[in-house]
């Protein structure tokens, strides 16, 4: 695609950096003022820039969950309910059923109008909040039989601010059906300020180069994307490939949730098909996807498996068709049914399964499974803290992350979470929890010989304990992998299972259930180990200064190291090749009488 | 007379300040002994000054030096073999950092490796709580065999970083005892005294950083000084630091992080003054522009910003200072960036660059990549026979040939419009670079001066001044050494910080007060150990504060030494939400407002430091033409005029090319151009004015 004229190569390079530019500042705004553990530190936000016709334009760096096959929905709701719209307006959208991530994530929506009041582009800013209003004090509501369990309050796109002014009514139910109401009030406002910001940049960018040479721009720039995505996929060996996976057990669904996923590439044409339909109806419980993270999780597995500079809006994603069944628990909910984990834990588990796919289709594409699972090291805790008088807290605390996956380039990154953040979150310092809250954090660190060996392996999971002080403490959570361990691809090995138990006043520890709520006692302690992710291809063929690396890191142990990547390490811990040689020979001849 | 030298990864920089105001040398760095770079460069001032060496050094009152001699061996992990010691169960504080990730869709990155190895981190059975409790005993058995096995693995220093020693020391300073007595001259680095601030990953990070260096720099410190006193140095020697002041060379080796960041700290004070005494203005925007990278800094109402989280490296990925650092933003933009065309036909600028060696394709030395000069060449602001003072000729050839065929030809345009696309595409990436942080720091660029420094300044910092519609831009006549020139207008500075946390709603005036009191006598102590009376310091007291459950602080300055009622808590809380309004658009005026902690800034002016800007070139050369491009009309003639030829007060029009010392500044468009009292080069961007 050559510009049909010179002014305009320029041109269009330097209006996508300043629309970049204008997301970065959106989202530099809201991670500054944003009040809650959930949006400041684990950076739970996203902001992106739509078309008037809402075509995803431009996203910045935020949890791929929220900004991929989701805005466009919303925005698209927004003109259904409201035709006409005009400068100053502002709309609240949390509604799964209308194009939103799940309820715990409010969006605001500013219509960007011209001063002939014609609306030229949408602005979206979306935060998880610290609570949404849930019947128990939890975001991630797993046990949620349908939505009125789940106690969200949704706002299919409602209106929050007209000719710039709050429309306070709203403001006020949020504020009598809300835990901890100031905060909610807080990363409100830093919502709101940034989307608002957004809007001032347009404007003023307009101002400067005309709108008609702003919307010349859109849709130069989602025809580049395009034309990007096309030959990304015209590198891919074509293909077809079913992967299935399967969520543990949860409450309201005793068997777990199974998933088949139908994968094809087409090279020729540039295109790529994702089949979600053939799996079971909705469940009654908190797990079932919306259709915005069906969309996005698809979408995630693809481009976390082709190159990543290739930009993420409506042109790429134009050459990506993902199939969804209306009632299906990765498809389209059906209302009331709850979406109160639609980011994390099923989003995972099907991304999971489309990266994985990816690496069937052919060698050196593709990715293993990612860490699942929400584990009590990122629980909502709760409790009355007594360290100064008697004050009532919930918060959900970031401590430890499931490992990520082997590649065909890279190692599992460690801190990687799971797929929907795409390891954007940060984790808590241990000294700002204690202080925050009246916990004590008695150990963090990487469980040894927890990765998935491959060729290259995936990361291992952490271990997390902690306990209360001073009073009992309530731990929800929500988590996966500690029966369905993450897979790995072109013969990586799966990751260790997750584990949630309890250390008790005596000592002994004794396994808990995988949501919770778990009540710690004074004296007791909540252990956790997040998931560790999948390895990346045959780990004899690893490369033994890897694995002796590893070892002298404390990440894998020497008898692992021999028995699984069939490397010997001398007492220097050493690589001994001519060991190392026969030993992987021996492997070898193993698998293939297995074969 | 003073010196003061900074050490690039190309020049040394050499400024000498005397009575009759500043005069820059270069000479080229020597990576193998830095010292000598700076013998070679002093050398060269001495013959330019017709004076010999020992009697130019004999007359300097003080010498002060920035070097990246620290920031290099952290950056390529040649900095001593360093003992991580942490609390018991937290092994993987220097490893986990503080999580996130910089590109959620890139995993072609493996996971960034911590600063001490696994392999050489201890756990120290201990634990305090955040109240100062303790909750399990200093285990001093069990720490004598970790000795044992310290020893064994040949440590050259140790960091020690244990849970709240900020709030309970006592377990830090035990341990302390038994490494005097078990490893006898391993330097060490406790986290609460270096770093009394919260979050363990950025304390445990300022020690391992700290105690890694201590060898390497006390070496560099002692060599340097002996080898400067044998060629006749007499004055004191003083080090950059990271914070924006100087501090004295022995101060710098006990606490050799302190000066990691000091290359880019030094720039903005320059550019302070040149805005202040050329412009008059306090509001400046200093942009630093190398071959390789662009560093911007900032001032605000002639304050410079700080930043507590500044990284060694990349940000989130490298290894954080955990100190406070000036706030500078760098771009990997330069003359050595590369541009290319995407198979969609975008074209890109960078990130690859290519660097002094081979250079750009025009400098001859292989460079088959277009560049950022080459461009520049192309479109007749550089002059082939004269670049960087005629150290080198350059192949104008080449350059049109690689823009021609690796962008031109590509996107069906002409070379001349392929190098304008360049030029404008990387003007870009510096706007962008200065917005993020001008509205991160709640400035108006529009109403900001610009400082043009840095050795590639001049080719488009006038582009850069009217795409962000700054009325005045600075080139300062020491521009090209801005960093050496600012050295010299700094003042010793020290931070100390104090972890009281409080809140407003319910403010704990009494251990406030008994921070704010110690930080007071902890900066009447510096003044004491710098010669001077305690009432000559400037002691700034500032807080750290947020809205409650904000992770991110603002830096509040106090009126106060003490808070004596709750008028003096209501004025700090308006101060804050003052300050949180102008930085980040929104307030909460309601909401109690929480300080996590406590600063204080001390500053001792150096009595011998005659505060001279000026650097008035001797009046010569004329004007000349040459063929350049000038936006809306093409290649045309444009005068080429010597900066050394303008008249004080008299104004040239643009287009026009400045030659000034070691950069041609192009003012491709109209723009009222002249000589200020400083000898800066001052541009009005007159024609953007009329526009708005």
């Amino acid at each position: 695609m050559n510009p049909s004229t010179p002014g305009e190569t320029a041109q269009l390079a330097v209006l996508s950096h300043r629309f970049e530019a204008i997301v970065t500042r959106m989202q530099n705004t809201l991670a500054r003022s944003g009040r809650s553990g959930v949006l400041n530190t684990a950076r739970d936000f996203s902001c992106c820039i739509l078309t008037a016709d809402g075509d995803v334009l431009m996203t910045g760096q935020s949890p791929p969950i929220h900004v991929m096959g989701g805005p466009d929905l919303q925005a698209r709701s927004l003109l259904e309910f409201y035709p006409e719209l005009h400068a100053g307006e502002a709309f609240l959208h949390n509604s799964p059923y209308h194009g939103n991530t799940h309820a715990a994530d409010h969006s605001i929506l500013i219509p960007v109008v011209d001063e002939a009041g014609v609306h030229r582009f949408t602005v979206l800013a979306k935060a998880h909040q610290a609570d949404c209003g849930n019947s128990i004090p939890t975001t991630y509501m797993a046990s949620a039989r349908d939505v009125y369990e789940e106690g969200a309050l949704i706002f299919p796109v409602v209106k929050v601010q007209e000719g710039y002014r709050d429309c306070e009514d709203i403001l006020r139910m949020c504020e009598m059906r809300i835990r901890v109401p100031e905060q909610w009030r807080g990363d409100y406002l830093a919502i709101l300020g940034s989307a608002r910001i957004g809007e001032r940049a347009l404007l003023q960018l307009a101002e400067e180069v005309g709108w008609d040479t702003l919307d010349d721009f859109a849709g130069k720039w989602l025809d580049y994307s395009e034309v990007r995505m096309a030959s990304a996929i015209g590198k891919l060996p074509a293909g077809t490939a079913t992967t299935t996976t399967c969520h543990d057990p949860f409450p309201g669904v005793p068997e777990g949730v199974p998933i088949t996923v139908t994968l094809s590439v087409d090279p020729d044409g540039g295109r790529i098909e994702v089949d979600l339909r053939d799996n079971i109806d909705c469940v009654p419980a908190g797990l079932n996807l919306s259709e915005a993270t069906s969309r996005t999780a698809a979408l995630i597995g693809i481009f976390n498996s082709i190159d990543h500079t290739v930009p993420h809006n409506q042109g790429s994603f134009r050459r990506v068709r993902v199939h969804l069944r209306d009632n299906c628990v990765v498809g389209i909910p059906r209302h009331p049914a709850s979406c109160s984990t639609a980011t994390t834990n099923l989003s995972n588990r099907v991304g999971n399964a489309v990266q994985r796919a990816m690496a069937e289709i052919g060698p050196g594409i593709g990715m293993a499974e990612v860490g699942s699972g929400m584990s009590p090291s990122e629980a909502v805790v709760s409790g009355v803290d007594r360290r100064e008088g008697a004050t009532a807290f919930v918060n959900q605390i970031f401590t430890g992350t499931n490992g990520g996956a082997g590649s065909p380039h890279a190692d599992g990154w460690l801190t990687m979470s799971d797929l929907g953040s795409g390891g954007t979150l940060l984790l808590d310092s241990v000294e700002i929890d204690e202080l925050k809250q009246p916990i004590v954090i008695h150990r963090r660190g990487i469980a040894t010989d927890t990765e998935g060996a491959g060729e290259l392996r995936g990361a291992p999971g952490i271990d997390v304990e902690y306990g209360p002080v001073g009073g009992p403490l309530e731990a929800i959570y929500a988590n996966d992998g500690s029966i369905n361990t993450m897979a790995g691809a072109r013969e990586g090995h799966p990751g260790a299972p997750s584990v949630q138990a309890k250390r008790h006043r005596d000592g002994s520890v004794a396994e808990v259930d995988i949501c919770g709520p778990v009540v710690i006692e004074e004296g007791e302690r909540i252990i956790a180990r997040t998931s560790g992710g999948g390895g990346y291809g045959s780990p004899v063929r690893r490369d033994p200064g890897a694995v002796a690396a590893d070892v002298r890191e404390g990440w894998v142990t020497r008898a692992r190291a021999e028995a699984v990547y069939g490397v010997v390490l001398d007492d220097a811990l050493q690589v001994d090749l001519a060991a190392t040689r026969r030993r992987r020979d021996e492997l070898d001849s193993k698998e293939l009488v297995q074969a | 007379m003073r010196m003061s030298v900074d050490i690039g990864g190309t020049f040394t920089d050499l400024v000498v300040e005397d009575a009759d105001g500043l005069a820059l040398y270069k000479a080229p760095t020597v990576p193998a002994d830095p010292v000598q770079g700076i013998l070679d460069v002093l050398a060269t001032a001495a013959v330019a000054r017709d004076v010999p060496l020992a009697s130019l050094l004999g007359q300097v009152g003080s010498f002060v030096h920035a070097t990246t001699r620290g920031l290099n061996a952290v950056l390529t992990g040649n900095a001593a073999r360093t003992a991580f010691l942490t609390t018991a169960g937290h092994p993987d504080v220097l490893l986990l950092r503080e999580g996130g990730r910089p590109d959620p869709f890139d995993f072609t990155r493996p996971f960034p490796l911590p600063y001490v190895p696994r392999a050489l981190t201890f756990e120290v059975p201990e634990r305090v709580l955040s109240t100062g409790e303790v909750l399990t005993p200093f285990d001093a058995g069990a720490f004598e065999r970790t000795c044992d096995e310290l020893v064994a693995a040949d440590v050259e220093a140790v960091a020690v970083c244990l849970l709240w020693a900020t709030v309970n020391p006592v377990h830090e300073l035990a341990v302390g005892e038994v490494l005097e007595r078990r490893l006898p001259g391993v330097p060490y680095t406790l986290s609460h005294a270096l770093n009394p601030s919260l979050r363990e990953y950025r304390r445990a990070s300022s020690a391992a950083i700290d105690a890694s260096l201590k060898p390497l720099m006390s070496d560099y410190f002692s060599a340097l000084t002996d080898r400067l006193r044998a060629a006749g140095l007499a004055g004191r020697i003083l080090m950059v630091t990271s914070a924006g002041g100087v501090i004295d060379a022995v101060d710098a080796v006990a606490r050799p992080i302190l000066t990691i960041n000091s290359g880019p700290s030094m720039a903005p004070i320059a550019g302070r003054a040149y805005a202040l005494a050329d412009a008059g203005s306090e509001d400046v925007i200093v942009a630093d522009a190398g071959g390789t990278t662009y560093d911007v800094t900032l001032v605000r109402r002639g304050e410079i910003p700080s930043t507590r989280s500044a990284w060694v490296g990349e940000v989130g990925t490298g290894h954080m200072t955990g100190l406070p650092s000036i706030d500078v933003k760098s771009v990997g933009a330069g003359g050595g960036s590369i541009a290319w065309v995407d198979e969609g036909g975008l074209l890109h600028v960078g990130p690859q660059s290519a660097g002094s060696v081979p250079g750009p394709a025009c400098y001859g030395r292989g460079g088959t990549r277009p560049t950022v000069t080459d461009a520049a060449l192309v479109l007749g602001y550089l002059d082939p026979d004269e670049f960087s003072s005629g150290a080198m000729r350059l192949d104008t050839k080449a350059a049109i040939e690689v823009v021609r065929t690796e962008v031109a030809d590509v996107l069906g345009i002409d070379v001349i419009e392929a190098a304008d696309a360049i030029l404008q595409l990387t003007t870009e990436q510096m706007v962008r670079a200065i917005e993020e942080i001008t509205v991160g720091q709640g400035i108006d660029p529009a109403k900001a001066v610009l400082i043009g420094g840095g050795g590639a300044a001049g080719l488009n910092a006038h582009a850069v001044a009217e795409r962000l519609g700054c009325r005045t831009l600075v080139v300062p006549a020491v521009g090209a050494a801005l960093a050496a020139a600012g050295a010299l207008m700094s003042d010793l500075t020290a931070i100390y910080s104090a972890t009281a946390p409080t809140v407003t709603s319910a403010f704990h005036a009494d251990r406030v007060n008994a921070a704010l009191a110690d930080l007071v006598a902890q900066g009447r102590d510096f003044a004491a150990r710098a010669g001077v009376p305690a009432e000559a310091a400037g002691i700034a007291l500032f807080a750290e504060a947020r809205y409650p459950q904000q992770i991110w602080e603002l830096e509040v300055p106090l009126r106060v030494t003490s808070f004596e009622s709750t008028a003096d808590v209501e004025a700090f809380a308006q101060d804050f939400h003052r300050t949180h309004e102008e930085i980040l658009g929104i307030t909460d005026p309601a909401s109690p407002v929480e300080v996590v902690s406590w600063g204080a800034r001390v500053t001792v002016a150096l009595d011998e430091a005659n505060h001279q800007i000026g650097a008035l070139p001797p009046p010569t050369g004329s004007a000349d033409v040459r063929r350049a491009f000038v936006p809306g009309e093409g290649m045309r003639e444009v005068p080429v005029v010597p900066l050394a030829s303008m008249q004080v007060g008299a104004v040239v029009r643009g287009p026009v090319l400045v030659e000034a010392p070691f950069t041609t500044v192009v003012v491709a468009g109209e723009a009222d151009c002249r000589l200020g009292e400083s000898g800066s080069l001052v541009i009005e961007t007159v024609q953007q004015e009329e526009n708005r």
